[in-house]
């Protein structure tokens, strides 16, 4: 137990004592998670309510893209936006590589699916009943989402939380797009790695400590929601679904 | 999109003329994916179908800590991994640090949160009915496990696969623990880190990169095909009224 108990004892005060560094890193990473939630949940919820609500041709199609995009490997979406962020690269004009602005686009891109297909779920989750009266009373198209909003309020959260925690914890993507750039635009996880990397072992384990607390309540926030609200829950489960076709 | 399209025209040849170095890549992640996935099933089955079967205190505290133990960062999993494998560490003895043995013991332990926790949602969604019969029916427990197991195949085939699919595209737990160690201890993932942010070699970025995602498709695929089958048998977060 030498080591870990030497590191730990090295990493605490790192923590409690205001390192600098530290806290800038926490700074930013919390920074990247608001901006990166909120642009993938601006876009991400009028997607996925019009994925769980609508009756077009190529809906199912289109949620099983969706679906799949939740597999996507972090790592191609960062070398994607990497070639296309390249100075010769279609978007080369915006000099984003190695920028701050390329973190908060990858990461949210990465959270996306996460708002898309959770909201679509947790509104085809409700009742429909609930959502045919409606129709049936005569109840427009914004109308109708802004129920199946209401309604569905305890999934769309946790849709949003499960977007803050791949923010939070996605390192591959920012890494290739942001280059890592010690004290400019690393998150938590990312300089985790870099201080792993550079062989500096207790400042590598008081970064993760620190984002592992992060995680552990933003989890605890998903545990509780889960059991509020007359046992919704949200997680990955495979069972009869009977609401699907 | 001329930048694009010229740098995948040199990298598409070399997938083709089956250059060395991706395909040692391909196949370090391969065995990765199989041996981490395999060792997660081993530890984990057990534990989740008690977990699913289990009627006992504090299952429903196992099982959201079980749920929650996927959204824990891979990174987190590399530092500490990384601290037990070094000379001085409680396994330091083993002296596996920077090497691909200890990059299996960390994705074993990410690939473990999938068992754990979709497994144990598969059997729990199977009819109710189907499980008291078979205690009825005075089942002892090993009975009732493969009996669940058999029954919720599908389930435990798409959770086996979500933790191949986490293993083949892993990046932060591999490039801590295995230091990324070009042909040696790289997957495809930590390589195309390594071609884009050391080298500046796009190509081979691309080229190590559409390997990946041909895996990744046929992984996606399987899943899909297994979502639709069965009578539409789904695994997908989801997000629902608990009956």
């Amino acid at each position: 137990m030498t080591l870990l108990w030497d590191e730990l004892k090295a990493a605490v005060p790192l923590i409690f004592h205001g390192n600098p560094y530290l806290f800038s890193v926490i700074g930013f990473t919390l920074q990247v998670a608001a901006i990166a939630t909120v642009i993938a949940a601006v876009i991400g919820l009028p997607l996925g309510l019009t994925l769980g609500l609508g009756r077009f041709r190529g809906r199912r199609w289109l949620q099983i893209l969706a679906n799949a995009s939740l597999g996507l490997p972090p790592v191609l979406v960062g070398l994607f936006l990497f070639l296309v962020f390249v100075p010769q690269g279609p978007l080369g004009g915006w000099q984003l590589n190695t920028t701050r602005r390329a973190v908060y686009i990858a990461q949210a891109i990465l959270a996306m699916p996460y708002t898309v297909t959770l909201t679509a779920a947790a509104v085809q989750g409700l009742p429909s009943e609930l959502l045919s009266q409606a129709r049936l009373l005569g109840a427009g198209r914004l109308q109708l989402a802004a129920l199946a909003l209401r309604e569905a309020r305890i999934g769309v959260i946790a849709a949003v939380l499960a977007a803050l925690g791949t923010a939070l914890s996605e390192v591959a993507a920012i890494a290739i797009v942001g280059g890592n750039v010690y004290g400019y635009d690393q998150t938590l996880a990312s300089a985790a790695l870099y201080e792993a990397n550079q062989a500096r072992y207790a400042d590598s384990v008081a970064i993760a400590i620190v984002l592992l607390v992060l995680i552990v309540i933003l989890m605890g926030g998903v545990s509780l929601l889960q059991h509020s609200g007359g046992g919704v829950r949200m997680r990955f489960r495979a069972g009869p679904a009977a609401e699907l076709g | 999109m001329g930048f694009l399209w010229s740098q995948l025209r040199l990298a598409v040849p070399l997938i083709y003329h089956g250059d060395r170095y991706i395909w040692s890549v391909t196949w370090v992640t391969l065995r990765l994916a199989l041996i981490s996935t395999a060792a997660a099933s081993v530890i984990g089955l057990p534990f989740a179908v008690t977990l699913g079967l289990g009627r006992f205190r504090g299952r429903r505290v196992l099982q959201a800590l079980a749920n929650a133990s996927m959204a824990l960062p891979s990174v987190v999993v590399g530092v500490f991994v990384l601290i037990l494998l070094l000379p001085g560490g409680v396994l330091g003895s083993l002296r596996i640090e920077f090497t691909l043995r200890g990059v299996y013991i960390a994705q074993t332990l990410l690939a473990l949160p999938f068992i754990v926790a979709l497994v144990p949602a598969a059997i729990q969604g199977l009819a109710p009915g189907l499980l008291q019969q078979a205690r009825a029916l005075g089942a002892g427990r090993v009975q009732l496990a493969a009996l669940a197991l058999r029954e919720a195949r599908i389930g435990v085939l798409a959770a086996v696969i979500a933790a191949f699919g986490s293993a083949i595209s892993e990046v932060g737990a591999v490039v801590i623990v295995g230091g990324n160690i070009e042909g040696h201890d790289q997957t495809l993932g930590s390589a195309v880190l390594q071609q884009v942010t050391d080298y500046a070699n796009y190509p081979a970025a691309i080229a190590i990169g559409l390997v990946l995602l041909v895996l990744i498709l046929i992984l996606i695929a399987a899943l899909t095909v297994l979502q639709q089958r069965a009578g539409g048998l789904g695994l997908r977060f989801r997000t629902g009224a608990v009956s």
